[in-house]
């Protein structure tokens, strides 16, 4: 029978040979895929048990698979070019699983899809369609890896050539049965070719990042529910990510998922400037440990596959799990691993210590006695909380004894007296415990969190505001372990509300905002600052804002540690914001603004002035005797 | 080794002291207590030596129940067990009153070492582990930052005045009262704190120590210091003034 031009050719008959041959192979390239995946599957089940996880609210697991597997939003978003080729490669797996299913019941006389019917015409030009794409998007990324090689896809691997190889040809057999005789011999050999290369396909994928195929839509699905999720301890004899045994399954789950590209590498400040953390090496490091010792092993997980300086050079920033493509929560792991190493005491560091000490003995992380708050606010008149104003005005560590901080607060305390709008503050506040939360000191993380909800709920709390985003992002999260704290807010989302009733300031100048990632990615507010910003100057964008702000360096309690290794973080990040020609640079965040202080002073003359959006905000109000410091 | 520190709970840093109505001491109702610093100075070599040399570090407190916080505190810390002195009359007591019940539990122990701190943050008189050791019948040696075991004894670096050391060799057993900053303390962690829970914590009762009370130094009044500022006005030519300046700042104020 001839056939039409352009019509997929497919044998019409196989010998019993040919069917005992492909059975043979397929089952082969079953076991194969079977018996390396097996293991792997196995370790994840044989971690421990997430306590914490509940699959509810199921609709949100199900609109953000819909977005980052089916449509591939992230991948896209991130990486338009590579995320784009990408996704045509996976929407041709998609489209080709009917072919292929088609492909091998055509051998047994089973084909459902005739080639020349309607139905089978138009799948297979639609398929076509997207063996075109694919086969275009893989040439691309094949280029991409092997001859432009970003450094964060470092190492080289030769496997993904194969792999690229074997998917091309996947491909290519595909469309070339268009341009054949379905029973002659080139029809036979591409219908061989492409079964082969897909039964070659198949064992392959375990034990390369091709696992992600299997893997990531599960991992997508089954995220811990939050961003930087902590999960509590359990029991007595939890202290965090000490060693294999407290790995839980999505932690497992979540380190063979990893497919290695490197985004979260690409974007982290820690790497970006010298140091030894490489967010893509630790998610492998814990596979490389499953692969050693195993989900039960008493191992130390700090050790040979992570590092310990490593873990504690991180800023707890997210740019890193906000990346990832396949949902990998890195800052869990981090976190974890730290709690793992100060719960035990096993972290000696001097600085640490100091921090810790501080906080178990006094009330703030600075160090300083607590009297030095009581003058402040005594010296600013600043209102006691009693339950009848609108907002207890948290004050925080640096709001409380840093000079930058105090500015800040009494800017917000101008605008809110201007506003009519009451506050108070307490009269005994500790710091919230972000520091210690972040370097993983569950002990005093837990004692400064109850403290201060006893003392809030003493003072029947309603309503906090804070000028901190990390006291914020702590007190409305991080608490919740130990009780329920009152609604908070960040101060630019009460000054963005109250924009417009406050006098314009005449003079327009350029002011470049910079997004806490504490603020931003923590708690996806960006356009309420940027409504300030916008209402005391001309706003302008740093080249990476919003989402992928680059970190000032201070948080993850790094702010208190010393040193740092390489290039300082807010060195390289005011650069980048001095680089915008902007007169100021608008902050929002009192650790981020301690850090650019000096980093800003570093950039020489031109370098612009900072203050936060509470003094932007400040500015066109008239002076009053108030605003005061000290 | 087998290692004895005093540990006294005292009025935190940051606490706001009020007279009490009696004059002669502070209003303890709404206090804040944390562990006397030296004292964790002391806890911190004791504990060093422990992990050098092995033996046992055995906490020693009198006071009211509320102390029972800083003794699990030095059990987190990795003390090994622990001695609770229970008396309220501690502020009555002078420091031979104290150092006679603390002498009464220790005793029976048979330590090698018995540390104590340099001197207390809320009475600061510097005397108690000097009395001890009379009271023990041991050597002493006070002012302490570093204690390091020879074979006979041990040899021990002192503060002296103005950024000297003094380095001498001496018997055990003997009683140290040990400086801050000799080393670098530990923090308390949850793991600390878990084990801290099922370890030896024993109360002797004040009155069946036969710890004698009778004080034989009286507290009169304690008051709160009086702020001053004064002004002086330093005369002569501005190299003269200089030069007085300087002086003042080095002799006086000591602050170059
Ligand atoms: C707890 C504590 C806190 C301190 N705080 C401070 C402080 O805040 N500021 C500060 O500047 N200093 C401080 N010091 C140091 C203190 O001032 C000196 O140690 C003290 O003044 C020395 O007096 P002493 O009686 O201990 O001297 P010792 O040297 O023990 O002398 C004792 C006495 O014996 C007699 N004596 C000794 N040798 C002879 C001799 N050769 N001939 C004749 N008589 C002799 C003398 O009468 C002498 O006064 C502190 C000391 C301690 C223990
Ligand atoms: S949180 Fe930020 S600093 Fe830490 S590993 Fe991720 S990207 Fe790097
Ligand atoms: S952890 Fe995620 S972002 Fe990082 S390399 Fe792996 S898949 Fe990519």
């Amino acid at each position: 029978m001839m056939s039409q031009p352009w019509t997929l050719a497919e044998p019409s008959h196989f010998s019993s040979a040919e069917q005992i041959l492909f059975a043979v192979l397929a089952i082969l390239s079953l076991a194969l895929f079977w018996r390396r995946f097996s293991p792997i599957l196995r370790r994840i089940l044989a971690s421990k048990k997430d306590a914490d996880f509940h699959l509810a609210p199921v609709g949100k697991r199900i609109r953000d698979f819909v977005w980052e597997v089916a449509l591939q939003g992230k991948v896209i978003r991130q990486r338009p070019l590579p995320g784009l080729a990408h996704a045509f490669v996976f929407w041709a797996f998609c489209a080709f699983a009917v072919v292929t299913l088609n492909h091998c019941a055509a051998l047994y006389g089973a084909g459902f899809l005739d080639p020349h019917s309607p139905v089978g015409i138009a799948y297979f030009y639609f398929a076509a369609i997207f063996a075109l794409a694919c086969a275009a998007g893989i040439f691309g990324l094949f280029i991409r890896r092997f001859v432009i090689r970003p450094k964060w896809l470092e190492p080289f691997s030769p496997e993904s050539g194969v792999i690229a190889g074997l998917i091309f040809l996947l491909m290519v057999t595909y469309l070339a049965a268009f341009f054949v005789q379905p029973d002659g011999v080139a029809g036979r050999a591409l219908w061989w070719v492409h079964a082969l290369t897909l039964l070659a396909f198949l064992p392959i994928i375990p034990h390369t990042k091709h696992l992600h195929l299997v893997l990531s839509p599960f991992t997508v699905f089954l995220s811990r529910g939050g961003f930087s999720k902590i999960p509590p301890l359990q029991g007595d004899e939890d202290f965090g990510l000490v060693a294999g045994k407290d790995l839980t399954q999505l932690a497992s789950l979540q380190a063979y998922s990893c497919v290695e590209c490197g985004r979260c590498t690409e974007h982290c400040p820690a790497n970006n400037t010298g140091k030894l953390l490489n967010p893509k090496q630790v998610i492998l490091g814990v596979r490389a440990y499953l692969n050693e010792y195993g989900p039960q092993s008493e191992e130390a997980l700090l050790g040979k596959h992570n590092s310990q300086k490593a873990i504690f050079e991180c800023t707890t920033c997210g740019a890193c799990e906000f990346q990832c493509p396949v949902g990998i929560e890195h800052l869990p792991i981090v976190i974890g691993m730290r709690r793992g190493a100060v719960n035990t005491g096993e972290w000696e560091d001097e600085h640490g210590a100091k921090l810790f000490l501080a906080l178990e003995r006094g009330s703030n992380a600075l160090g300083i006695s607590a009297t030095e708050r009581d003058k402040f606010i005594a010296k600013n008149a600043l209102p006691f909380y009693d339950g009848t104003q609108e907002y207890l005005l948290w004050l925080g560590c640096m709001g409380a004894y840093d000079p930058k901080g105090r500015e800040i607060v009494l800017s917000l305390v101008r605008v809110m007296r201007y506003l009519n709008v009451s506050f108070g503050v307490l009269r005994k506040e500790k710091c919230s415990g972000d520091p210690v939360r972040r370097l993983g000191n569950d002990l005093v993380f837990q004692q400064l969190a109850e403290a201060n909800l006893e003392a809030l709920a003493q003072a029947n709390t309603r309503k906090i505001i804070s000028i901190c985003p990390h006291c914020v992002r702590t007190i409305q999260e991080d608490w919740k372990e130990f009780g329920t704290p009152p609604p908070v807010e960040h101060h630019s989302e009460f000054l963005a509300r109250y924009a417009s009733q406050l006098p314009s300031v005449p003079n327009q100048e350029k002011i470049v905002y910079h997004d806490p990632c504490y603020l931003g990615r923590y708690r996806d507010v960006y356009d309420e600052p940027r409504a300030v910003v916008a209402h005391a100057g001309q706003l302008v964008e740093a080249e990476r804002h919003r989402e992928r702000s680059f970190c000032c360096g201070a948080g993850g309690g790094l702010v208190f540690l010393g040193e740092e290794t390489g290039e300082r973080v807010s060195h390289a990040r005011a650069r980048e914001l001095t680089a915008t020609g902007a007169d100021v640079v608008g902050a929002a965040c009192p650790f981020c603004n301690t850090m650019f202080q000096d980093a800003l002073a570093a950039q020489g003359p031109n370098a612009p002035r900072l203050l936060d959006i509470a003094q932007l905000a400040a500015r066109g109000l008239p002076e009053t005797e108030a605003g005061s410091v000290k | 080794m087998k290692i004895i520190v005093a540990i006294k709970q005292v009025p935190e840093r940051d606490a706001p002291i009020r007279i009490a109505a009696s004059g002669k001491w502070i209003e303890e109702a709404d206090l804040q207590f944390a562990m006397n610093e030296p004292d964790a100075y002391a806890l911190e070599e004791a504990l060093q030596l422990k992990e050098k040399h092995g033996g046992e570090v055995i906490v020693v407190s009198a006071g009211p129940e509320r102390v029972a916080t800083t003794i699990r505190e030095a059990l987190a810390k990795g003390a090994d067990r622990a001695l609770h002195v229970v008396c309220d009359d501690l502020a009555d007591r002078d420091a031979l009153g104290v150092a006679n019940l603390l002498a009464a539990a220790i005793r029976p122990e048979n330590p090698d070492l018995v540390l104590t701190g340099l001197q207390s943050e809320d009475v600061g008189l510097g005397q108690t582990g000097v009395i001890l050791a009379e009271l023990l019948g041991l050597p002493h040696s006070t002012l302490i930052l570093q204690v390091e075991k020879t074979d006979g004894g041990i040899k021990v670096k002192r503060e002296l005045e103005a950024g000297w050391f003094q380095t001498i060799e001496m018997p055990t057993p003997a009683v140290l009262t040990i400086q801050s900053g000799g080393n670098k303390l530990r923090y308390a962690t949850l793991m600390g704190i878990k084990k801290a829970r099922s370890k030896e914590l024993r109360t002797l009762n004040a009155a069946d120590l036969a710890a004698s009370a009778r004080a034989v130094v009286t507290l009169e009044q304690i008051s709160l210091p009086k702020k001053q500022k004064s002004t002086q006005i330093l005369p002569g030519t501005g190299k003269e003034a200089a030069t007085a300046l300087v002086e003042k700042l080095k002799f006086e104020v000591r602050v170059l």
